[in-house]
């Protein structure tokens, strides 16, 4: 009786072994995901259709991405009703509409997430319970599925769906406290590589006429600003990740950008001198996007989030003059 | 009696003999009072951050020691708004203390509903393409999503 049981115990001890092992041999680590994403967002060539449903709406985008000698290039383009266009060449930002060029910006090159820093990782394990979920199939890539909880309510629920080889973004869904979707996106056809990809936009955009770009001062600069500016409400883990005094596309003068970062979202601050109460919109938003604005005396204050709507217009309601 | 009380908090009593202690126990408010400590007991052993202790017993203990104040009535109106923010106050106070005795007993109130639907937001303006853009020039989301994030932008010109 001993013995049968004796042998029985060490089987099981065996089979957890044999399970331990077989489980944790092709996981990566949580936060290791996360960086071989934002690695494979940066360095894979791919092109192919995604779905994206937000509020009751779906639209599809036909998205391409390469990167070569040259550095990124990324094109957008809407499938459904009006023409819309985004076309990036590392760090110049076009946006089209209907054919037309709208829209120009220069974009940040030095870009802080890929080399997710110690205390960012630490900030995201404050701050979500980060787990694997099954392994699952999206536009016939096999997948690996990370989930990231807040532990508050401060913050969306994000699953994200990676491929198992590259590591690559396949599908994004944001989820609020309740577990309603606030926006899916899904690619429906994908092709990893070089095969099939069409680079002739690529030149199309780079000999665009007297182009008015928006400069952005260099790093140095950026990290050199202090704001009079004082954000006395953020949820926890959002640091202070840019300053920078610029200006904002087509407008002239002169906006402070504050931005903040848990991690995984981010929060823009914007103030900059109000030029009549028509500019002031209240609350509004697009999927997990939302934006808040409100005067503050001669300063219109704009506070765009990937967080709830409240977490926006908490935010925008403690900015201060520091000393005030 | 405590052995008993014990033993039924245990889920070990027979139901014909729980059904007979519960309406000994309805009878006996000192054996109430015994239930109410086993089970704050149990509470503080499982969940010690989360002890619940009925309150208003004590509050309304200590609200019948306070003195009545029997002052002549002063004509200063202002005292009357006085008076009638202290009794707010305690109205609220014991609204309190209602609302917390019957945490006790009761499953955590749900809560409230989130302050909007996403659904209810207003969509943003095609002059909010500024703040957009640049956001997502910045935000962390679009390391993980690259050009996707510019499916925020809004196409239409209103």
């Amino acid at each position: 009786m001993n013995f049968t049981s004796l042998k029985f115990t060490s089987l099981l001890l065996l089979l957890q072994l044999l399970g331990g092992v077989a489980l944790a041999d092709p996981l990566l680590e949580d936060s290791d995901w996360l960086k071989t994403m934002a690695f494979a967002a940066h360095q894979t060539n791919y092109s192919g259709v995604f779905v994206y449903q937000s509020g009751g709406r779906v639209e599809t985008s036909r998205i391409t991405h390469i990167s070569d000698k040259d550095g990124e290039h990324e094109r957008l383009e809407g499938l459904d009703g009006l023409r819309r266009e985004v076309i990036r060449n590392n760090d110049n930002v076009w946006l089209y509409v209907g054919g037309k060029k709208v829209r120009v910006e220069k974009r940040r090159s030095q870009r802080t997430f890929p080399a997710l820093l110690p205390e960012q990782i630490q900030s995201l394990k404050d701050n979500y319970q980060i787990s694997q979920g099954e392994e699952d199939r999206v536009a016939d890539y096999h997948a690996h599925t990370l989930i990231f909880q807040p532990k508050d309510k401060l913050r969306y629920t994000r699953k994200m769906w990676a491929h198992s080889q590259s590591g690559l973004l396949l599908k994004a869904v944001v989820q609020d406290e309740h577990g309603g979707i606030i926006e899916e996106y899904s690619f429906s056809q994908l092709t990893i590589g070089d095969k099939d990809i069409d680079r002739k936009w690529i030149k199309q955009d780079q000999i665009l006429p007297n182009s008015k770009s928006i400069e952005v001062p260099n790093v140095a600069q950026k990290l050199a600003t202090t704001s009079f500016w004082q954000v006395d409400f953020l949820p926890s883990g959002f640091r202070k990740v840019l300053e920078i005094n610029r200006t904002l596309a087509e407008k002239n003068n002169s906006v402070v950008h504050m931005v903040y970062s848990d991690g995984l979202s981010g929060i823009s601050v914007f103030i900059e001198k109000a030029t009549g109460a028509k500019n002031v919109t209240g609350l509004s938003g697009r999927g997990a996007i939302h934006m808040y604005n409100r005067l503050a005396g001669d300063n219109l204050i704009t506070v765009v989030g990937e967080v709830p709507p409240r977490v926006v217009i908490q935010v925008a309601d403690s900015v201060r003059l520091a000393g005030e | 009696m405590k052995q008993e009380i014990s033993v039924l908090m245990d889920g070990e009593m027979f139901e014909d003999d729980a059904e007979a202690f519960l309406d000994k126990l309805k009878r006996h408010p000192e054996a109430r009072a015994d239930w109410a400590t086993y089970h704050l007991i149990g509470d503080a052993l499982r969940q010690p951050d989360h002890v619940h202790r009925d309150l208003s017993a004590s509050f309304r203990e200590r609200l019948q020691a306070e003195p009545t104040v029997l002052a002549p009535r002063s004509r200063q109106p202002q005292k009357i708004k006085q008076y009638a923010f202290s009794v707010a106050a305690s109205i609220m106070a014991l609204s309190i203390v209602a609302w917390m005795s019957m945490q006790i007993n009761t499953e955590p109130t749900p809560q409230m509903a989130s302050v909007q639907n996403s659904s209810s937001i207003r969509p943003a303006s095609f002059q909010s393409n500024d703040y957009l853009m640049a956001h997502q020039e910045v935000s962390p989301s679009a390391d993980v999503q690259g050009a996707a994030t510019y499916i925020h932008t809004v196409a239409e010109k209103e």
